[in-house]
C-alpha cells in the first residue's frame, strides 16, 4: 500500500483538533490571561506584566496550598507505589483467593471520585458515622477525623489512596506478567533467596510500571482536587486547600482570574519538571534483556 | 421524482413554519437558587404562573447544578461563558455590577416594594430585594429553665450561661465549620453589636479607605467570635456540617443554635421535644441590636434582550400576593413589599416580629449592601478564610491584618480596571 502523506494527515486531523481546542488553547489563554488582571467576569482587563507571579510567590495562601498538594502526592505516591508493587507481586498467582482480592482491589477503581469522597466522608463523621459508631461498639472513643489539619490531609490521602489503588496494581500486575519465568528460575537455581529474586530481579524488570506509575500518580497528586472539595473544601479556613481549590477560590469566589491562571501555569510548569526529572531517573534504570 | 421534490418542499415549510414560530417567542431565562426548601418545582410554578398569564413568555428555569457550587459561583461561570441569565437571584450584587453585568432599575419599577432604596449601589438600585432576614440564637428553653439560666442581655451574662452550662455537662452551642459559611452568621452578630451598632454605614468609610478592618471594634468583636467558637462550641467542629448542627440542637445535644431566622422552617418541621426560644446576641451594655440580612433577592442581566418584561416578571413575583406568600412560608420570611401579606406562620415567627419592633437595626455585616458592601471577592474571603481562621484559633489581628491586605489587592484590581 502506497504511503499517503495527506492521508495520514487527514486521519490524525480529528485527534489534532480536539486536542487543540481541549488543551492547547485552554493552556494558551491561561498562559495568557495570567499575565492580566481579568476578574472573570468583565469585558475589560490590563495587562500586568508580570505583577501576578511576584504576588504568587509572596502569598501564604499559595505555600500552605503548596504543603498540602505535596504531602497528599508524596503519601499517595508512596501507597501506589509501595504497596502498590508489593500487592501486585503477592497476587500474581493464579488461586481463587487472589482473584477475589484482585476484584476488591480494583472495585474502588472503578467508582466515581466525588461517590467515594462523599462516602468516606459521611462514613467519618463524628458524630454519626459509621466508623465512630463501629468503634463506640466495641468501646472505644470517637476519633475525630478532622482534629487537625495534618489528620484531615493524611486522611484524605489515603482515601485517594484507597479510590486509585486497583489501577496501579493492574499495571503492576501487566508489567510482572512480561518478566520471563527463566530468569526467577536461573536466579533460584543460582542459589537466590525470595528477597535477592525480587530485588535482584524482579523490581528491575519491572521499570516499566514504576515509570509509567510514577508519572500518573506524581501528576495525579499535584492535580488533586475532587476528594479534598467533597471532603473538606479546602477548610476550616484553607487549611486543607490544594493548588487546585486554591485556584478555583481564586477564580470563582474572589473574582482573580489572572491570579487564578498565574497559579495553575506555576502548577503546570511543577507537574512538567518533576515528570521531566522522574522520567530521566527511571527511564535509566530501566532494564533490557 | 415529483412526489420526492413535493415531500422535500413540505419538509421545508414546517421547518421555516416552525423556525417563525420559534423567533416571535420570548423567551427568559431565570436563574434560581435551589435549595430544600425552595426546590425546582417551587420555581417552576412561578415561572409556570407566569407563563399562564403571558402565552407569548417563556420562562426557561436554571439553577446551580450542585450544592458544591454556590449561585454566585454558578452565575460567575455563566458571565464568564457568555450564558448570563435575564433574570436571576441575587445574593451578592456588589461582585456583578463593577462588571456591568447587572441592569439598573429605573425611579418607579419597584414601587411594590416598603423600601427601593436599601442597597443601592452608587446610587442605582440593582436588585428588587425579596425578603428580610434576621439573625440571633435559637434556645432550648426547657434546657435553660432546668438549669435556671434566663436570656443574657449582655455579652458577660452570655459567658457566664455558658460557663453555667458547660460546668452542668451541656454543649452550650451547637457550631460546625465543614460548610463554611454557618460560623460567619455568629461573627456577623458580634460584628453587628460591637461595630455597626456604633456606626451603621461602616462599610463605606472601609471602602473609602479612611477605616481599617484591624481596628479595636471588630477586633473585640472577632475575639469574642474565637471565644465561643474555641470554647462553648465541643471539640470537633471542623467535622461538622450545617444539617449536623441543626441535628445537633433539635436533638437536645446542644443549648443554642446562633443562626439566621430561616431556622423557623425547620423549628416547624424539624422533630423536638423541648420548646425553642430566641434571643438576639446581646452586646456589652444591652441585647438591643439586630443584625439583618437584605442583601438577597432579583437582579436582570445587563445583556438582556427583554428589560421590560423582566421587570414586569419581576413586579409579577411580588403582587401574586399567594405567590409571593408561598415563597416568605418557605423559610417563615419577613416580607419587603409595602403591602403585608399574610402567611401560615410558626409562634416563634410571630414572637420575633413583634419583639424585633422596638430594636436596633444594622445590615448583616458581611451582607452589607450598596456602597457599604465589601468589594468583588472579599464576602466569600471574609466567610471562607478569615472568619474560620478566628474560629479555629488564628491570631485576630493577624486575620483582619490579612483581610486589610485582601482589601488591598480587590481595591487595586478594580483601580486596575477602571
Amino acid at each position: 500500500m502506497k504511503h499517503n502523506k495527506l492521508h495520514d494527515f487527514l486521519l490524525a486531523m480529528p485527534g489534532f483538533l480536539i486536542y487543540t481546542v481541549f488543551m492547547i488553547v485552554p493552556l494558551g489563554m491561561c498562559f495568557f490571561y495570567s499575565f492580566t488582571n481579568w476578574d472573570g467576569i468583565s469585558p475589560k482587563y490590563k495587562m500586568i506584566g508580570l505583577k501576578n507571579f511576584r504576588r504568587l510567590f509572596a502569598d501564604a495562601d499559595f505555600y500552605n496550598a503548596l504543603k498540602v498538594t505535596l504531602i497528599i502526592t508524596v503519601i499517595t505516591v508512596l501507597i501506589y507505589n509501595v504497596l502498590g508493587a508489593v500487592l501486585a507481586v503477592f497476587l500474581n498467582r493464579k488461586n481463587r483467593a487472589c482473584s477475589f482480592t484482585k476484584s476488591a482491589i480494583f472495585v474502588p477503581a472503578v467508582l466515581s471520585s466525588v461517590v467515594v469522597a462523599f462516602i468516606w466522608s459521611y462514613m467519618m463523621q463524628t458524630d454519626g458515622g459509621v466508623i465512630n459508631a463501629v468503634l463506640g461498639l466495641i468501646g472505644i472513643a470517637p476519633f475525630d477525623f478532622y482534629a487537625t489539619p495534618l489528620r484531615t490531609i493524611v486522611m484524605i490521602s489515603v482515601i485517594i489512596a484507597w479510590n486509585g489503588l486497583g489501577l496501579f496494581v493492574v499495571i503492576y500486575m501487566a508489567t510482572l506478567s512480561t518478566i520471563p519465568t527463566e530468569m526467577l528460575e536461573a536466579a533460584e537455581v543460582d542459589g537466590a533467596n525470595g528477597i535477592q529474586r525480587f530485588f535482584r530481579v524482579t523490581l528491575p524488570l519491572m521499570m516499566p510500571g514504576i515509570t509509567i506509575n510514577s508519572i500518573l500518580s506524581i501528576a495525579g497528586g499535584l492535580k488533586q482536587y475532587d476528594h479534598v472539595k467533597v471532603i473538606t473544601g479546602g477548610g476550616p479556613g484553607g487549611a486543607t486547600q490544594t493548588i487546585t481549590l486554591l485556584s478555583v477560590e481564586k477564580a470563582f469566589e474572589y473574582n482573580r482570574r489572572g491570579y487564578s491562571s498565574a497559579i495553575i501555569l506555576v502548577l503546570f510548569v511543577m507537574i512538567v519538571v518533576l515528570s521531566v526529572i522522574q522520567l530521566s531517573i527511571t527511564k535509566r534504570r530501566e532494564v533490557k534483556y | 421524482m415529483k412526489k420526492l421534490l413535493a415531500l422535500v418542499l413540505c419538509i421545508l415549510l414546517i421547518c421555516g413554519a416552525v423556525c417563525a414560530a420559534v423567533a416571535d417567542e420570548v423567551k427568559i431565562v431565570f436563574c434560581v437558587n435551589l435549595q430544600p426548601q425552595l426546590p425546582l418545582e417551587f420555581w417552576q410554578s412561578i415561572a409556570d404562573r407566569y407563563m399562564a398569564a403571558k402565552p407569548d413568555v417563556k420562562v426557561e428555569i436554571i439553577g446551580n447544578p450542585s450544592s458544591n457550587v454556590t449561585l454566585p459561583q454558578y452565575e460567575k461561570t455563566l458571565l464568564g461563558t457568555n450564558q448570563f441569565p435575564d433574570i436571576m437571584v441575587m445574593q451578592n450584587p456588589a461582585d456583578f455590577v463593577p462588571s456591568g453585568a447587572l441592569l439598573a432599575f429605573d425611579e418607579g419599577d419597584l414601587d411594590y416594594l416598603a423600601n427601593p432604596d436599601v442597597g443601592k449601589i452608587g446610587g442605582r438600585q440593582y436588585v428588587a430585594n425579596y425578603k428580610k432576614q434576621i439573625i440571633g440564637v435559637f434556645y432550648n428553653k426547657d434546657m435553660f429553665a432546668a438549669n435556671g439560666i434566663g436570656e443574657p442581655q449582655t455579652w458577660q451574662e452570655m459567658v457566664d450561661l455558658c460557663e453555667k452550662l458547660l460546668a452542668a455537662g451541656i454543649q452550650p452551642f451547637s457550631m460546625g465549620l465543614k460548610d463554611g459559611w454557618p460560623q460567619s452568621v455568629l461573627a456577623n452578630m458580634f460584628a453587628g453589636t460591637d461595630l455597626l451598632a456604633k456606626d451603621a454605614h461602616w462599610g463605606t468609610k472601609r471602602n473609602a479607605d479612611e477605616v481599617k478592618f484591624d481596628n479595636p471594634d471588630l477586633v473585640k468583636a472577632m475575639e469574642k467570635h474565637q471565644t465561643v467558637c474555641t470554647k462553648y462550641c465541643g471539640a470537633n467542629t471542623a467535622g461538622i456540617t450545617y444539617t449536623q448542627m441543626l441535628e445537633l440542637f433539635f436533638t437536645g445535644r446542644a443549648a443554642m443554635l446562633p443562626i439566621g431566622s430561616w431556622v423557623n422552617a425547620e423549628v416547624a418541621k424539624a422533630e423536638h421535644d423541648f420548646e425553642v426560644g430566641w434571643f438576639p446576641m446581646p452586646g456589652d451594655d444591652n441585647a438591643d441590636v439586630l443584625s439583618v440580612y437584605v442583601n438577597e433577592g432579583l437582579s436582570i442581566g445587563a445583556y438582556t434582550k427583554y428589560p421590560d418584561i423582566c421587570k414586569d416578571f419581576i413586579r409579577f413575583f411580588f403582587t401574586d400576593e399567594a405567590l409571593y406568600g408561598k415563597f416568605l412560608e418557605s423559610e417563615q420570611l419577613f416580607s419587603t413589599t409595602k403591602n403585608a401579606v399574610e402567611y401560615d406562620m410558626i409562634p416563634l415567627r410571630k414572637e420575633m416580629e413583634a419583639r424585633i419592633a422596638t430594636m436596633t437595626e444594622v445590615e448583616g455585616f458581611e451582607s452589607m449592601t450598596g456602597d457599604d458592601a465589601f468589594l468583588p471577592g472579599l464576602k466569600d474571603y471574609y466567610t471562607n478564610k478569615m472568619t474560620q481562621n478566628i474560629a479555629i484559633g488564628m491570631d485576630v489581628t493577624d486575620a483582619l491584618d490579612d483581610f486589610d491586605e485582601e482589601w488591598e489587592i480587590a481595591k487595586e484590581a478594580i483601580d486596575d480596571a477602571a
